[in-house]
This record gives C-alpha cells, structure tokens and sequence, in this order.
C-alpha cells in the first residue's frame, strides 16, 4: 500500500488523496512577458525529477505541497503552502 | 404552499426495516427498529443507529476558535481532537481552524450559537447536512477492519482524538467516545453519501450478527 503524510492528518493511505497538479510559481501578470506567461499557461516540464506539487487529502479537504521525486516516486516531505520553513 | 416533512437523509434506506418513527428536532427519523431485548443484544454484538436528526453547528476561518471562545465554549487544544462542552455538548475541532457542535436532546447551544451575530472577518458559519451513525458492540474493531482505510486497533483514537478518514470509499470524520456509559464510535458523513453508507455499514453488521437499532435508545425522547 502505497502512503502518503498530510500535514495536518499523518500518514494516511494513497486513496484517501487527490494529485493536484505541478506546483510552479506563476509569474507577475502586470510586470512579465507575453512569452514568459504564454510559457507559464500552456507549457508543462514533463522531465522526471523533484518536483513540487499540489495534494488533497479528501476526508479533512485539505490541500498541501508534496515534494516528490517523480523518477523515484519518493516523497521527500509534504507540508502546507506557507508553512515551508516550519517542517 | 407544500409542507414537505422533513426526513433524515437515511429514512429511505432504512424503510425496508420497517422502523417505527418518530419527530426529533423535526426530522422524522427511526425511533425504534426492534424489539427492545433484540435491540439491547444489537447493541452488545454490533449495531449501528441513526443520529442524523441532532442538532449540529458549524463554523470555520482564522478566526473560528476566538469567536467560539468569546461564546463561552471550551474548545478542544488539539487539532483534530474532541471535547464535551459541560460534557454534553460535543465540540469537535477538524484541523486546525474548523469546528463542528453537536447537542444532545434539550439543549439549547446550537440555537444560541445560530442566533449570534458573525459580523467579524475570519469567522465562516458552515452549513451541515450530515449523516451521523452510532456504532457499538464488541465487534466494532472487526467492522472497522473491513472497511476503514487506517487501522482503528492501535491508539489512533486515544485521548479524545478524532480521524477524517475513508471509510467504504466515503469520507468520514470519525471518532470514540463514552455514551450512557459504554464505548461507542461516533461517525459523520455528508447526507447525501449516507444511505449508501448506512446499507453498507448495515450489510456488514448483519453479517455478524448484528443488527440496527433505533434512535430511543441512546436518547430520552420525551
């Protein structure tokens, strides 16, 4: 069984989470390029490696940063967004 | 004008049980589903009832617990923990910023706590249309051990925790607690997931044994 650590639950098993999607910082619309936010909307980095990105654990609505190694599939930590420092 | 009635979101489920039902904070809901020995002996082995008709309040934000405390109530320090408010009241806290009150029968909290102003940032009342089940019996483990994502054998509900967690594929906030002096476990789903659970919850218990009991036996209906 694979098992994932939310922030605010624990160690909880893979089903009770949802995968949100990358996590990338989104550049200032007011100050950026037309490419830089074309690059940001549309492109994806599809290359395996660590990687931020948004989960859900379902039962308690929460949504957190796992930081996961998408070669390995191993989750190096998990926290709340803003709460990066504290874990 | 129509006057609906007001059912529990189970009523549905449970018809085939043939309950006889009663009014309780306006919701029709199963009083009695059995015989009282045959429900007593429910109870012993493994049984499941309906709660959804008590009275519940929810609020949420930042600035949640200091609303709440400046109510009166004494809230639970830990996130994802539980209290009795003049150990009647449950007081839940689900994470770290979000509560849930449930009132027992003749109890007047909830509707103070509706009646209360929210004029200040940070403080979100949530609307609640649980489900809630009783489960008790000395094979309550064995029912959680079928359908429960994490294991509830070990200490992950000692010291007035509570879990939100999967059970048979409907999130759930769940917990124990001591009612008129026995141990039983406590469960909170959203209404319209609940006669599944209910059927599937049933559907195990019977298979051991067991069976559905009524509302009137946790609760003095007057």
């Amino acid at each position: 069984m694979k098992l994932l650590e939310c922030p605010i639950n624990g160690i909880r098993p893979i089903s009770e989470f949802t995968y949100g999607g990358e996590y990338r910082n989104m550049p200032n619309p007011d100050t950026c390029s037309d490419s830089e936010w074309a690059a940001y909307v549309h492109y994806r980095n599809g290359a395996p490696g660590l990687k931020k990105e948004w989960w859900y654990h379902t039962p308690s609505g929460t949504w957190f940063i796992a930081e996961r190694n998408t070669m390995t599939d191993k989750v190096n930590r998990t926290y709340l967004l803003g709460q990066e420092e504290a874990k | 004008m129509q006057n609906g009635i007001f059912k529990s979101p189970i009523a549905f489920a449970q018809a085939p049980l043939k309950p006889i039902n009663g009014i309780v904070n306006g919701m029709e809901t199963a009083i009695t589903m059995a015989d009282k020995a045959i429900e007593a002996s429910r109870y012993e082995l493994l049984s499941i009832c309906d709660v959804s008709a008590l009275n519940r309040f929810g609020v949420k934000g930042p600035n949640a617990a200091e609303w709440l405390a400046a109510a009166s109530l004494t809230l639970p320090e830990e996130k994802n923990s539980w209290t009795l408010q003049g150990k009647r009241e449950l007081v839940l806290r689900l994470g770290s910023s979000e509560y849930l009150i449930e009132e027992p029968l003749n109890s007047q909290m909830v509707a103070q706590l509706n009646a209360l102003p929210v004029n200040q940032s940070g403080v979100h009342k949530v609307i609640r249309n649980d489900a809630s089940f009783i489960v008790s019996g000395k094979l309550a483990t064995t029912l959680f051990s079928e359908v429960c994502a994490i294991d509830l054998s070990g200490d992950a509900l000692e010291e007035n925790r509570l879990v939100m967690t999967v059970i048979a594929g409907v999130s759930v906030t769940l917990l124990r607690q001591m009612l008129n002096g026995q141990s039983v476990y406590r469960i909170w789903c959203d209404g319209t997931f609940g006669p599944y659970l209910w059927k599937t919850l049933l559907g195990i218990t019977e298979e051991h044994g067991g069976g559905a009991i009524g509302f009137s036996f946790y609760y003095e209906i007057n």
